[in-house]
């Protein structure tokens, strides 16, 4: 039975190129379809990758007690009114908690840098304490962190982003060169190494770093982001969770009955948000894909049924000779596959393009194995169940009624 | 033991109200390397009853035995196994692949055969063609060829699965008399070999060529004698 498969798929190629533009016609479709698909996965996958390599920079295992919780819909206004959080609060935590590991506080607002006439505007300065390289994933490219004892003393250092360094100090080493922001000096002991965008979005590398208690000391007022960060076991997170929220609940001198007048944040957050908006982008893809695909297998059945007939006489030929039902059934199923599956073929080609497109000027979105070949396989699926009803006509046709045909 | 052996064979088409007896009771045996002609008036039964010989069609009753075997209760993937190595047609329109060549239409038979390979099936369906002398016309197209050249065609693809019976249902009606001569000679050629050759035909001439003659009336055997050639 073997060799029927290729005689079959022989009788399809000559068919098919007997009447091309037909045949690009009724694949057209399929093209369509497997492009929408290929694609809309290839994105997905792409922005999974973004998505998890932007998690990175919030440690699985880290909460982050703030003012704003990431995430809600609770009252805009209740949010603002809620009393900013005391980052002296830190030192109490690691106290009671008995899951943190380190906790670091952190304050942050923009400002203008210069350095001789170079100058950078709108860098994020970001007051951390000494222990915030084990909460995050900064990395000192050349030059060091601060110490704890010039975090306490409130020394007038900082550590530029891999971008802000490129800005202030195009050539030439910047360690140990005093820069200003605003109008106070600072030396710069470190440049930190490149960290790229959160969210394809928001540049970690236009930065700098200085002590916590630094920026204390220079900016005074209520302005800007502040934020504890209290590392805990990444399995154990939901149990810390509960735990901090307590501490912070006494420590905040809430009543029971209260309401939280802070947020706990967490990775969490963003992926389940995440995952809403993926599964509402890959659920209208898959609307999309469905629909071509079905208009496609539709356009293809039509075809073939007229094949059938058009070929009846052939079909009387070849069953007076001995082809037996499932024979001429094949010989029309593989040609309705064949459509498809070259259908699939081109349209994964092209979206292999596309993506290629994407990955060069948008972000990283390859083609992968699994999505080539659930295209492929779908393709000719397709073919498959657009074929059966003509095939099985086909194939029941009385032979002497075939063989009278005109 | 004969080699068709049909018995009280009925085929009957229901048309509405009123039935049609297309074969109406006709027994008959034929044997190993005859030469026999069916004759008979349009409408007589001929093509029905070649049909069925052939195993394109089934009986609505009767007995109907090739080879010895019951080919009456058959089904249809049985038939088609029969058709393709016992049976070889030749048909009044050719009936051959338009778009293939003459070697492509002739190997369909083997093709369908399954179980010989693709340079067998080549030298196979050359030699058939050669046999029919066409060996220089195996890539040409139908259209391409002649009435006759196409006829030979198909009396090559008739004969290269080397079957019991070939059977042909007015081979020469669509050719010009010379042409229809020069067909007969190849059948009258291939009977000499030891091939069985059953032809349908309403030229008397045509019918002339066989050994024994079978005249249908109304879908019932009125004569089933031998000819001059038979006799001799
Ligand atoms: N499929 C069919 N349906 C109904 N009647 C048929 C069918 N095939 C043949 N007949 C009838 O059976 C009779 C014999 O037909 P046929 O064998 O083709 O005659 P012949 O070949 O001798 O001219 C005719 O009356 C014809 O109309
Ligand atoms: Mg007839």
């Amino acid at each position: 039975m073997k060799s029927f498969f290729w005689e079959n798929l022989r009788i399809a190629l000559a068919e098919l190129w007997s009447h091309k533009t037909r045949s690009i016609l009724t694949g057209t479709g399929i093209v369509i379809g497997i492009i929408a698909v290929s694609l809309m996965s290839t994105l997905i996958n792409g922005v999974d990758g973004l998505f998890e390599d932007s998690m990175k920079f919030l440690g699985r295992g880290n909460l982050y007690v703030e003012k704003w919780p990431w995430f809600g819909d609770e009252d805009w206004w209740t949010l603002r009114n809620r009393p900013r959080i005391e980052l002296d609060m830190a030192d109490e935590i690691k106290e009671r908690s008995q899951y943190a590991m380190v906790v670091a506080a952190e304050r942050g607002r923009s400002a203008n840098l210069s350095y001789k006439e170079l100058s950078a505007e709108n860098i994020y300065i970001h007051g951390v304490t000494a222990n915030y390289p084990e909460v995050s994933t900064v990395d000192v490219e050349y030059g060091r962190f601060f110490t704890e004892s010039e975090d306490r003393t409130g020394a007038q250092v900082v550590l530029l982003g891999s971008e802000v360094a490129k800005t202030l100090f195009p050539q030439g080493n910047p360690v140990d060169k005093m820069i200003f922001a605003g109008s106070k000096r600072f030396r710069v002991i470190g440049v930190l190494a490149e960290m790229g965008k959160f969210m394809g979005a928001f540049s970690n590398d236009t930065q700098v770093i200085i002590p916590l208690a630094t920026f204390n000391k220079i900016f005074h007022g209520p302005w800007g982001r502040r934020s504890i960060t209290v590392k805990v076991p990444e399995h154990l997170v939901d149990d810390a969770k509960e735990e901090l929220r307590g501490v912070v609940r006494v420590l905040r001198g809430l009543k029971p009955g209260e309401k939280d007048n802070f947020a706990i944040n967490q990775q969490n957050a963003f992926r389940q948000s995440y995952q809403g908006i993926k599964m509402a982008i890959g659920g209208t893809g898959m609307i999309i894909t469905a629909l071509s695909l079905l208009v496609g297998g539709i356009g293809i059945a039509n075809i073939m049924f007229v094949s059938v007939k058009e070929r009846t006489r052939e079909i009387g030929v070849r069953k007076a000779l001995g082809a037996t039902r499932s024979q001429i059934q094949g010989q029309f199923l593989i040609e309705a596959m064949l459509i498809t599956a070259s259908g699939g073929l081109v349209g994964l080609i092209i979206s292999t393009l596309i993506s290629m497109g994407i990955s060069k000027f948008l972000f990283p979105a390859n083609m992968s194995f699994g999505v080539a070949f659930m295209a492929i396989a779908l393709s000719a699926g397709v073919g498959l169940f657009a074929g059966l009803a003509p095939a099985r006509k086909g194939a029941k046709l009385d032979p002497i009624e075939a063989l009278r045909y005109e | 033991m004969s080699l068709i052996q049909v018995k009280d064979l009925y085929k009957i088409y229901q048309m509405g109200n009123t039935e049609v007896r297309a074969l109406d009771g006709v027994s008959v045996s034929i044997e190993k390397n005859e030469y026999v002609s069916i004759m008979g008036p349009s409408g007589s039964g001929k093509s029905t009853l070649m049909n069925l010989i052939g195993c394109l069609d089934t009986p609505t009753s009767g007995e109907f035995f090739m080879d010895g075997i019951d080919v009456a209760t058959m089904g249809d993937d049985e038939l088609a196994h029969i058709r393709n190595k016992k049976i070889g047609f030749v048909f009044q329109t050719f009936n051959l692949l338009p778009k293939s060549t003459s070697l492509r239409n002739v190997e369909l038979p083997l093709i369908y055969n399954g179980e010989i390979k693709a340079h067998e099936r080549r030298d196979m369906a050359i030699s058939a063609l050669t046999r029919v002398n066409l060996g220089d016309r195996v890539s040409h197209k139908p259209n391409e060829l002649s009435g006759g050249q196409r006829q030979r065609v198909a009396v090559a693809r008739a004969l290269v699965n080397n079957p019991a019976i070939i059977l042909a249902d007015e081979p020469t009606g669509n050719l010009d008399s010379k042409t229809g001569e020069e067909i007969m000679a190849l059948f009258d050629e291939l009977h000499k070999q030891g091939n069985t050759i059953i032809l349908v035909t309403h030229e008397e001439h045509i019918a002339a060529h066989a050994s024994r003659v079978v005249r249908l009336l109304d879908g019932k055997i009125a004569v089933d004698e031998l000819t001059k050639r038979g006799k001799s």
